[in-house]
């Protein structure tokens, strides 16, 4: 049997608790602890070996070496009983709801901005804010059809919402393949517990994109930036899922304010385009001139209604981490219901007072930058060097709007296979949210380890990995 | 006063277009203080008009057939008011107009400058007024004289200021990025000039700041706060967004562009034909 590593007592460990299992994971330590050491070694060679095989590489921006990379995948499962599922994903629609209701009114009346609970400047000047978005009525006033939102669970065991991505989300093809690859490596387990199935999320995403349309067979295509992406893989598993085109600009174009697709048949119109390109790069004609991704024109065949974009353009102002600490405040004025979620405490740098008490506690604060994404940008008070500390003080006072700070909260951990046997490691969770007529998702969603000892970042540029999410139907708490 | 406007734009390409797009921001829209009488709109292709979210008239114009080059000609009368009459409705709320566009970011030389004319500039709250921002134009034009050659199209507020010289478009580039450094919401207008003597080019470009609750007119590179000479036809955060012509094209190879407006006055040319007659 493989030695376990014992978490400390500061951390919330979502297996261990003391000496023994949380009552969901019994069944599945139990198991853990009658398999021989070798017989693990050999399903996690077996994993890299297919994972290799079916090519779910992952690029990485800004590294010498070669450009694609094999995400590490954990072979313990990340479990959450299902009684606190259903809370996490009543919280998960109420967020939703209200954020797309957020980015319904702020390119219409405005009535959050005039009723002061936002101020108007922040909105209005945000980079992400799309002025070409004022006053275009969308099919079903849906922004966000695919959110990612990120979720913590903190040392008091409660969970907070970290950020919520609602431009263009990506991991959710890991979230299945990792799925597959459990029940292939490990059946047994499967039978004799019931794990509720993430499977059918392919179905669900096609049927969210249709039902976007208001045409009667809507054509739907996947647009991509093209193989150098970083999340070319996930673009390509998605089409080829769901059984739509992956399509790059090129493939598109537009004439009479509707968007063709070129075939070897000729045009055809698409009426879904499940983009994965940034606003930015979406025309040429109305936004960054030199894109080369995108498709001329696309912006008037939008505004006119003649194609439904998925997530709608201007959703990464309501995403913003200087927007992000309204989103309580969102769910009280447009849904008059408390927030079930946590939002994380946040410090807004803009402002003065806030400025100053980031600048006299940054050894304990996690600074962000407004924009950033990705793990990029970003100081982690109380592991940074004293360097590193200073460095960031220039910048905050350099341009201090620029960035937000948070109290360092200690991610739950995980038992992990790492070299030295099985340790805990720091996790995340990013359920992946749809709203169509109604909103729906996969129980779980793709959960994400820090694989080096005591890191805090999960993401995969920044050598996380992922780990199986199972939600366990009928487990006790 | 009666302007008559003949503006061609061509484009004539070494190889073979296969396709191309143009958004065109060439008819002017219908305001208080300008009244249009005529206007026409020549483009080759299928030309379909919508309206930008600012509400500018829009035609998206598409030649997917093969082609050396492109003819596009914008033409009309329009009366415009001798006194400006601002603008006071809003399709967007003027905030917006206090974005920052990587054309009209602010250099420490630019903050310099422009700190002079900020009333207290302690206090965010209190903006300077239209009398301050004649003053900010006035010394902006003798800061920056206008000397055309220097700049190019794609010039930013930063860089035509550090270069010391430029035209029209760099001038309401940096005049933008200033007043929004000072809390004033600026836009980018694009139009014509009557400069008084015939056969100008006159396609222009000048500003409007919102400031005592309507869209004040500053065109710098003349030194005129008043749009008595001048005809609109769009407006945006830069001269990306309001510009009168914006194309892609697959194919061509290098690009040549000529383009000439000619701005007159009706009346004028009128009573003139007729005195001859006389």
């Amino acid at each position: 049997m493989t030695k376990i590593q014992i978490p400390g007592p500061e951390v919330f460990d979502e297996m261990l608790h003391g000496d023994g299992a949380r009552a969901h994971y019994q069944a599945y330590l139990d198991w853990l602890q009658k398999t021989p050491d070798a017989s693990l070694e050999q399903k996690r060679l077996e994993a890299d070996t297919l994972f290799r095989r079916f090519g779910i590489t992952f690029n990485v921006y800004g590294e010498e070496e070669g450009t694609e990379r094999l995400i590490p995948f954990d072979l313990i499962p990340r479990a959450i009983p299902h009684s606190e599922w259903v809370q996490l994903e009543l919280g998960l629609r109420q967020r939703v709801t209200a954020l797309n209701r957020f980015l319904h009114d702020i390119y219409h009346d405005q009535d959050i901005l005039r009723a002061g609970i936002i101020p108007a400047e922040q909105v209005l000047t945000n980079q992400q804010f799309q002025v070409a978005m004022m006053g275009v009525d969308l099919p079903g006033e849906t922004y966000a059809h695919i959110t990612g939102v990120d979720l913590i669970r903190a040392s008091d065991g409660e969970y907070y919402v970290l950020e919520d991505n609602l431009r263009t989300p990506s991991g959710v093809s890991y979230m299945l393949e990792n799925r597959k690859m459990m029940m292939r490596l490990f059946p047994e387990l499967f039978l004799a517990q019931s794990v509720a199935p993430v499977e059918h999320y392919p179905n669900l995403l096609l049927d969210t994109l249709q039902c976007a349309s208001e045409a009667d067979s809507p054509c739907v295509v996947v647009l991509t930036p093209g193989r150098y992406n970083s999340a070319f893989f996930e673009h390509a598993f998605l089409a080829q899922q769901m059984g739509v085109p992956l399509v790059e600009g090129a493939d598109l174009f537009v004439r009479n304010s509707c968007v063709y697709m070129r075939t070897t048949t000729g045009p055809r119109q698409v009426h879904v385009i499940y983009r994965r390109i940034d606003d930015a790069f979406l025309d040429p004609l109305a936004f960054n001139p030199d894109s080369m991704l995108g498709v001329p024109g696309l912006l008037s065949a939008y505004r006119d209604g003649n194609v439904v974009l998925a997530n709608a353009l201007g959703t990464g102002v309501a995403d913003d981490k200087s927007i992000y600490p309204y989103v309580p405040d969102m769910i009280r004025f447009y849904l008059d219901e408390t927030p079930i979620l946590n939002n994380v405490p946040t410090w807004l740098c803009r402002k003065e007072d806030d400025l100053a008490y980031v600048l006299e506690n940054l050894q304990q604060l996690v600074v962000k930058e407004v924009h950033g994404a990705g793990g990029y940008g970003m100081l982690i008070g109380p592991k940074a060097s004293r360097g590193e500390i200073e460095h960031f003080r220039q910048l905050l006072k350099q341009n201090p709007s620029n960035y937000i700070a948070q109290p360092t909260l200690c991610l739950s951990t995980c038992p992990t296979m790492v070299e030295e046997g099985i340790a805990p490691r720091h996790i995340d969770l990013r359920p992946f949210v749809l709203t169509g007529r109604e909103i729906r998702m996969v129980p779980g969603g793709l959960t994400r380890v820090a694989l080096r000892e005591g890191s805090l970042v999960v993401n995969s540029s920044q050598g996380g990995g992922t780990k199986d999410t199972w939600v366990l139907e009928g487990a006790p708490c | 006063m009666k302007l008559s406007i003949d503006h061609v734009t061509s484009f004539s390409y070494d190889t073979e277009v296969t396709h191309s797009i143009q958004y065109l921001r060439l008819t002017p829209p219908e305001l208080a203080g300008q009244k249009i009488l005529h206007w026409q709109l020549e483009a080759p292709g299928s030309i379909h008009k919508t309206m930008d979210a600012y509400g500018n008239i829009l035609h998206v114009c598409t030649v997917d057939q093969p082609h050396r080059g492109i003819t596009i000609r914008a033409s009309g009368t329009a009366e415009i008011s001798d006194t400006e009459v601002p603008e006071t409705h809003n399709r967007v709320p003027p905030d917006v107009f206090l974005r920052t566009t990587p054309l009209t970011e602010m250099s420490d030389a630019m903050r310099e400058f422009a700190r002079g004319f900020s009333p207290d500039t302690g206090n965010t709250a209190h903006t300077p007024g239209r009398e301050q921002l004649i003053e900010l134009m006035t010394a902006l034009l003798t800061r920056i004289p206008y000397r055309p050659g220097i700049t190019h199209v794609q010039s930013s507020a930063t860089e035509a200021f550090s270069q010391g010289f430029g035209v029209c478009q760099d001038h309401s580039h940096i005049f933008i990025a200033c007043c929004r450094w000072l809390g004033i919401p600026a836009r980018y207008v694009s139009g014509y000039l009557h400069a008084g003597d015939d056969q100008h080019i006159a396609s222009h470009a000048w500003v409007e700041a919102w400031v005592e609750n309507a869209w004040y007119s500053f065109d710098v590179s003349n030194g005129l706060a008043t749009n008595s000479h001048h005809l609109k036809l769009a407006h945006g955060v830069d001269y990306l967004d309001a510009s009168p012509v914006r194309g892609v094209r697959w194919g061509g190879g290098k690009e040549n562009m000529r383009a000439y407006a000619l701005v007159d006055q009706v009346d004028r040319r009128q009573s003139a034909e007729q005195a001859q007659q006389q």
